[in-house]
């Protein structure tokens, strides 16, 4: 990795990223306010962000845009697991499944 | 601050127990959570200590998983702040949202009770931390859920950066972080505007992938806030038309 080195410093940068938008207004009361059109705006921020790391990721295999690839099955059989079922577990076990299953059918 | 007078008093306790019971069955799904965590930071390649220490420093499963990849890939430290900036947006939110729930409550504890904010929490305790006078109540109520909240991802993180050690590499248990982070995504996108959101944001990555510097996952996210926004504002108009 090349953060070998400053694995730590990466991780306190991430750690305030997280703690200070979460302390913010906790901490400064009712002395600021954020504008509703903001707030409004930035509701979408988690869903835009989760699907731009998780697209890229399942569709793109070698640098090249594979739509049939184990991946994207089993990111299809955790979408449909997740949308169908409260069972946290259920997810996992049907995403690793078709993926390893599907893997193992291709003969990799 | 009021750090003079005892914090465990009796109606911090009433309130703590009352938290502590209802947040109780929500809390084990947090278990996968933290199991997935620790596989998926051994994965990445961090020794246990170093992975603790982001589990100890970070405290947030989403900006933790979503970092993950862009650690392991080498991506530019801005890109990897700005993703997890982006994925805590919601707090701010949520923070303000909350934030009368606190009055009467020291500067020290608003420093610990945000750190310990978490979707689970939040949408536990924000109906009774808004409606009751007691401050003391109400942070044993708020912090009874948080500080279980921390302890058991703290643990199963832990199970996990070891139970990683023990499974063949073959196995890709580093999709199981991929799979978490749908697990995030897919109740979100329920919401029309959210779907649009997520769309737009996933769509744009693939298709920027090629930009430097992993600029395309910031533009994607641009993109998506952008789309999401006007779906929203679109959907109003045709009800309203």
């Amino acid at each position: 990795m090349n953060y070998d080195n400053s694995l730590w410093l990466v991780f306190i940068l991430i750690g305030l990223a997280t703690t200070l938008p979460r302390a913010g207004f906790i901490v400064l009361g009712n002395r600021v306010a954020l504008p509703p059109v903001l707030q409004r705006a930035l509701r979408y921020a988690p869903a835009a962000a989760l699907a731009a790391i998780v697209t890229p990721d399942v569709l793109v295999i070698g640098g090249a845009v594979e739509v049939f690839n184990p991946k994207l099955a089993a990111a299809g059989a955790a979408v449909a697991a997740a949308a169908l079922s409260r069972n946290p577990w259920l997810p996992f076990i049907a995403g690793m499944g078709v993926l390893l299953g599907v893997r193992y059918m291709l003969g990799g | 601050m009021s750090s003079t007078r005892p914090l465990f008093t009796a109606s911090f306790r009433a309130g703590a127990s009352e938290g502590f019971v209802t947040f109780l069955p929500l809390s084990v799904g947090l278990v996968p959570w933290a199991l997935v965590m620790g596989m998926a930071m051994t994965s990445a390649g961090f020794t246990p200590l170093q992975a603790m220490g982001m589990n100890l420093i970070v405290f947030a499963g989403t900006a933790q998983l979503g970092t993950l990849p862009l650690i392991a890939g080498e991506a530019p430290l801005w890109l990897i702040v700005a993703t997890a900036l982006a994925l805590n947006l919601r707090f701010v939110i949520f923070s303000a949202a909350i934030t009368p729930g606190f009055r009467g409550v020291g500067t020290l504890l608003r420093w610990l009770a945000g750190h310990l904010l978490t979707d689970g929490v939040f949408a536990t305790c924000l109906d009774k931390m808004l409606h009751t006078d007691d401050p003391r109540w109400r942070l044993g109520y708020y912090l009874a859920p948080a500080v279980w909240s921390w302890a058991l991802w703290q643990t199963f993180a832990l199970v996990g950066i070891y139970a990683a050690g023990f499974i063949p590499k073959q196995w890709s248990l580093e999709f199981m972080a991929t799979i978490a982070l749908i697990v995030l995504l897919v109740p979100m996108a329920r919401v029309r505007p959210m779907l649009v959101a997520a769309l737009v944001g996933g769509a744009s990555a693939t298709l920027l992938r090629n930009m430097p510097l992993r600029l395309g996952v910031v533009v994607a996210i641009c993109a998506g806030i952008a789309a999401g926004f006007a779906a929203e504002h679109w959907e109003h108009k045709a009800r309203n038309a």
